[in-house]
């Protein structure tokens, strides 16, 4: 079920690119926005020939359980969430109750005690590669960019850094221009934007390259209105094409959105909020 | 369970005309081209560097006029010497740079991205040391041109072209130590600490200002066990035609001996420091 209020506003070009040439696409990178139920029948299919069950979700965190230190209590403890296609998950909790540790262990940066996570079956230590294709992960705060490369330039580092066809590249960073509304920044350098506009272009990084599952930390830090509506537009993209995004926040922050699912985390687990 | 293998994003999978090598031999160049932008959104900082290049070989062009020992004909023969030594020196520079930048990309928090990206970390610090080295190549390469220019130094010309591969396999000699340190780095986030002590022991024991011959017996012993004495070695013969202790052969014989054990050691050690630190989770740390 798609929240009512991600309707799609503003979908990504969507031409007909099927007989078109790679290389003559201006922006191929981008115009599959149809093809993520296809990529999921694709993903499932995979999963029947080997045999594993056809229930394979877009993210799966399975008994996670991470403690920091051993006098501390556990921040995970057997924590279980699965994210299915097309929907949007909000994390809630008070600071420091685990919320950013979930994240990021899903994200694959740091590894769990004990438990797993999946990405449509795959976990990052059976191939870290596709793995990392397929999820991406907004940090809360405001560090992950180079403050002396411009918006274009750093755009454009992070899709060939992700691996991106080299013929797309330049396709691939101008969606992300257009989308994200950074055309009068794009050869501005960094570290002379507001934290604003460098919150829009860290939204956009974690949407460059179309990924299956977004995980959100704090992503309306600095925002106004405007780059609100953006972002919300670019989670109703993922939503459309079955992808799945887990947004996390405090609970006190007030988030106009409509949520499939609403959890809060409590001495390291789920809790329905 | 077995494992479900999800298929990529069709816009990730190479296409007919592109491999995922050719793939990551971009992201390999994009990581120098980024490198370079920012290097030149610094605009003096070049200037800085080569008056710091032309004020070294200066200093040690008049040091040169005062030495008169045995294995140097003239105090030109010990400019010559010592130049090539500086001209080193920068190169040395280049690869313990390396951990400095990973530790800048911690801090940014841009070290995570890296790490949360197809091409992956340790692609992404090797991919680091591209633009420091051939920097520091053309570093060499104009100090050698500042001291012909402004002191005469006069190089062996038959044999110049040569020192261009010798350079190549010193960097490959040379480069393991700065992705140790890059390992230490991501363990203890401060591997920089250790990487001036290191510099300061090779720039004695490694004879790049004086001969390793003035050193006592344990201290050549010491010289023989790291790739920067064969390097300046054979460079300085191919460069200013300097007297050998060794055969070429042999000299670049440990070059590549160097370069064969210590690389593979250096990226699995680097390779286990950044899983260390996924698994404590002290990689998000700085």
């Amino acid at each position: 079920m798609t929240p009512r209020s991600l309707e799609l506003t503003d979908p990504a070009p969507q031409r007909d690119t099927a007989n078109e040439p790679a290389a003559s696409d201006a922006g191929g990178a981008l115009e599959h926005a149809a093809s993520g139920a296809a990529r999921q029948d694709s993903a499932r299919g995979a999963a029947l020939q080997d045999g594993a069950p056809a229930a394979a979700a877009p993210l799966t965190l399975r008994a996670l359980r991470k403690r920091w230190r051993k006098d501390l209590p556990l921040v995970l403890d057997d924590l279980d969430l699965t994210l299915e296609p097309g929907t949007i998950t909000w994390v809630g909790g008070r600071n420091g109750v685990g919320k950013t540790t979930m994240l990021r262990v899903a994200a694959g940066l740091i590894d769990a005690d004990s438990g797993r996570a999946e990405v449509w079956g795959v976990t990052a230590r059976e191939s870290r590669a596709r793995y990392q294709q397929l999820v991406s992960f907004l940090p809360a705060g405001d560090r992950g960019l180079y403050a002396r490369l411009t918006v274009r330039r750093q755009l454009k580092f992070w899709a060939r850094i992700a691996m991106v066809a080299p013929a797309r590249v330049d396709a691939t960073v101008a969606h992300a221009i257009e989308t994200f509304d950074l055309g009068e920044l794009a050869d501005r350098r960094v570290d002379r934007m507001s934290m604003g506009q460098r919150q829009r272009l860290r939204i956009a990084m974690t949407f460059l390259t179309r990924p299956e599952v977004v995980l959100l930390d704090e992503p309306m830090t600095s925002l106004d209105e405007e780059g609100g509506a953006l972002l919300q537009a670019a989670v109703a993209e993922v939503l459309a094409r079955d992808g799945a995004v887990l947004w996390c926040s405090p609970s006190g922050e007030h988030v106009e959105l409509e949520f499939n699912a609403r959890w809060l985390i409590e001495r390291g687990r789920l809790v329905a909020a | 369970m077995s494992a479900t293998i999800a298929t990529a994003p069709e816009h990730l999978q190479p296409d007919s005309r592109t491999s995922g090598a050719i793939a990551a031999g971009h992201a390999f160049l994009a990581v120098m081209r980024r490198d370079l932008q920012v290097f030149v959104s610094y605009r003096t900082r070049i200037v800085s560097q080569l008056l710091t290049a032309m004020f070294s070989i200066t200093l040690f062009y008049y040091v040169s006029k005062l030495v008169h020992v045995d294995g140097f004909g003239s105090s030109q023969s010990y400019f010559g010497f010592v130049v090539v030594g500086i001209a080193l020196v920068s190169i040395m520079y280049s690869c313990f740079s390396i951990p400095e930048l990973v530790r800048q990309e911690l801090i940014a928090g841009t070290f995570d991205r890296l790490l949360l990206s197809p091409f992956g970390a340790i692609r992404s610090v090797i991919a680091m040391t591209l633009f420091p080295l051939l920097y520091s190549f053309v570093m060499a390469a104009l100090t050698l041109g500042l001291a012909c220019a402004l002191y005469g130094l006069r190089l062996h010309w038959s044999t110049v072209p040569w020192s261009v591969p010798a350079m190549a396999l010193a960097l490959l000699a040379f480069l393991p130590f700065g992705l140790l340190f890059a390992a230490l780095t991501v363990t203890i986030k401060q591997g920089a600490i250790g990487t001036s002590w290191v510099i300061a022991l090779i720039s004695i024991v490694g004879g790049l200002y004086f001969p390793v011959s003035l050193l006592p017996h344990w201290a050549q012993t010491a010289a023989k066990l790291q790739p920067f004495t064969p390097a300046t070695e054979v460079l300085r013969h191919l460069l200013v035609n300097s007297p050998q202790t060794t055969s070429l052969g042999a000299a670049l014989i440990r070059l590549v001996a160097f370069a064969a054990v210590l690389l593979p050691v250096s990226v699995f050690a680097l390779s286990r420091a950044i899983r260390m630190g996924q698994r404590r989770g002290t990689i998000i740390e700085y």
